[in-house]
């Protein structure tokens, strides 16, 4: 009877001792680590070729990717607009590309400029038919890359502003030269032509920086459309293009309103 | 007459039956268990959080703040690799915003306002989530199909490191090659990890159709709209390892 309970304690201990590796793979696939995984069966998992931006020890500046070559394009980066007109090619464009190319309407799409006599102006229209979808794809683009300083309405309080105004509430030094983004919605936007606004959204303005290299040529002109479209769903139109009485009713307001602040800052 | 047999075994050797099914059947079997469990994709390759270069969170970035995946990986619909950013992007907030911060040496140092002998080198960000080299993953192809973020990177959103979050094996991806329908969403809502698709409203919206139109089985019907091929194609070895 004796001799039986102490086989019976053997096995239990020795099933409990048989556990005990289970428990510490459990522990472990709960844990995060910073050793690199841990391959068994090496197969060809890691062969010698450069995937994207994998590190290199043959160039100088440590990169398998090497940069553009100054004054080339990429083959992505061309916009291949037709003799007349940008067509948009329904294939390739949400790629960015539009249909090819002469070099006067690809100079106008890519720098928002036309040649009037030699000399660049700001295209006042978009340079792309407008459609519903492209509208669209301009809000996905917006929501996106403008959102986060200028909010999803455009009246420049988004999520990164509100935090650097809650940073500075605090004091805090992190804070820094931070300015708050412009209300796209207000008349200095709307007063731009379209040209313009694309030139901001591709070379930056002010502290805003430029975002050529985040959005391609033909999300930009969305995006212009885009804000466009929000201007005319909040009612912002330029002072010039209100019709004769209200111009001139505001005109007055305005000046009744800047000398009213007047008096009471001498005040 | 009763003949005395050849050989009869000791009672002695008893223990040799105990010895035999333990050595032939039990500790194989639990060897294979515990190998099977130890060295699954799950418990090696899950919840590998390299340390970075810059302490960057997600969780306060794409969580808190709110900001879009593509912000940041701005190739992923339209390169097969999502691209991690240049300096620059880290410098769009961050040449205003907490610019003297410690936690950004690395970057200051890439972009040269830093050490002048790292000026123009890359951050060297550590690869997380890693496929092997003989598989081709497009995610253009992924993403422009409904296949949202989270399925291969989880919850990113929530990451203050970020670690991998699956365990990329192949029998996990063929998981989803084989029936694709369940982990499909709208497009436009790939990078929206929070999505549940419970806002009948919103989805309608997504989709362009109203809330009467929906279809019963969301999965199947964007399996036809997005033109998925079929699963005999997307189990093809061609399809991965072309």
């Amino acid at each position: 009877m004796k001799r039986k309970t102490r086989n019976v304690y053997i096995y239990v201990n020795i099933g409990l001792a048989a556990l005990v590796p289970f428990g510490l793979i459990c522990l472990a696939r709960h844990e995060r680590t910073t050793t690199p995984r841990w391959a068994i069966i090496q197969d060809m998992d890691k062969q010698p070729y450069y995937k994207p931006q994998r590190p290199s020890k043959l160039f100088a500046d440590g990169r398998a990717m090497r940069p553009h070559i100054p004054g080339t394009l990429a083959q992505q980066d061309f916009i291949f607009v037709n003799q007349a007109e940008v067509r948009v090619h329904p294939k390739t464009w949400a790629k960015g590309h539009v249909v090819l190319a002469s070099k006067k309407v690809y100079d106008s799409v890519l720098y928002g400029q036309k040649l009037v006599h030699g000399q660049g102006q700001w295209l006042t229209h978009i340079p792309i038919p407008l459609t519903k979808r492209f509208v669209e794809r301009g809000r996905t683009e917006f929501n996106i890359f403008c959102e986060p300083c200028h909010g999803y309405n455009g009246r420049g309080n988004g999520p990164v502003n509100r935090w650097d105004q809650r940073l500075r509430k605090e004091g805090s030094p992190e804070a820094g030269t931070w300015v708050p983004p412009s209300n796209l919605l207000g008349p200095g936007v709307a007063y731009l032509s379209d040209g313009l606004i694309y030139n901001v959204i591709a070379n930056g303005v002010g502290t805003m920086a430029s975002y050529k290299d985040q959005i391609p040529v033909v999300d930009r002109w969305a995006i212009v459309s885009y804000v466009r479209a929000l201007e005319k769903s909040q009612k912002v139109v330029p002072v010039a293009k209100l019709p004769y009485p209200i111009r001139t009713r505001l005109k007055s307001l305005t000046v009744k309103l800047n000398a009213k602040g007047k008096k009471k800052k001498k005040s | 007459m009763s003949e005395r047999p050849f050989f009869v075994f000791p009672k002695w050797s008893d223990w040799l039956t105990k010895v035999i099914v333990i050595s032939t059947l039990i500790i194989p079997v639990y060897l294979v268990i515990l190998i099977a469990y130890g060295c699954s994709a799950r418990t090696l390759n899950v919840n590998y959080a390299p340390k970075q270069p810059v302490p960057y969170s997600h969780a306060f970035h794409a969580g808190k703040l709110g900001i879009n995946c593509e912000y940041c990986h701005t190739d992923v619909k339209r390169a097969a690799y999502a691209a991690l950013p240049p300096t620059q992007t880290c410098l769009n907030c961050h040449s205003l915003i907490a610019a003297k911060s410690r936690k950004l040496q690395a970057i200051r140092n890439s972009y040269g306002t830093g050490k002048k002998s790292l000026a123009g080198m890359s951050v060297p960000w550590i690869k997380v989530d890693d496929l092997p080299d003989y598989v081709y993953f497009n995610h253009e192809a992924h993403v422009n199909a409904g296949i949202s973020c989270l399925v291969c990177h989880g919850k990113v959103n929530e990451m203050t490191r970020v670690y991998q979050a699956k365990p990329f094996n192949m029998a996990w991806c063929l998981n989803c090659h084989r029936n694709p329908a369940p982990y499909l969403r709208p497009r436009n809502e790939v990078t929206n990890l929070n999505w549940t698709g419970k806002n009948k409203v919103k989805l309608a919206k997504d989709l362009g159709l109203t809330v009467a139109t929906l279809p019963h089985n969301l999965g199947k019907y964007l399996l036809k709209r997005y033109h998925i091929p079929s699963v005999k194609l997307l189990t093809d070895c061609e399809t991965c390892h072309h």
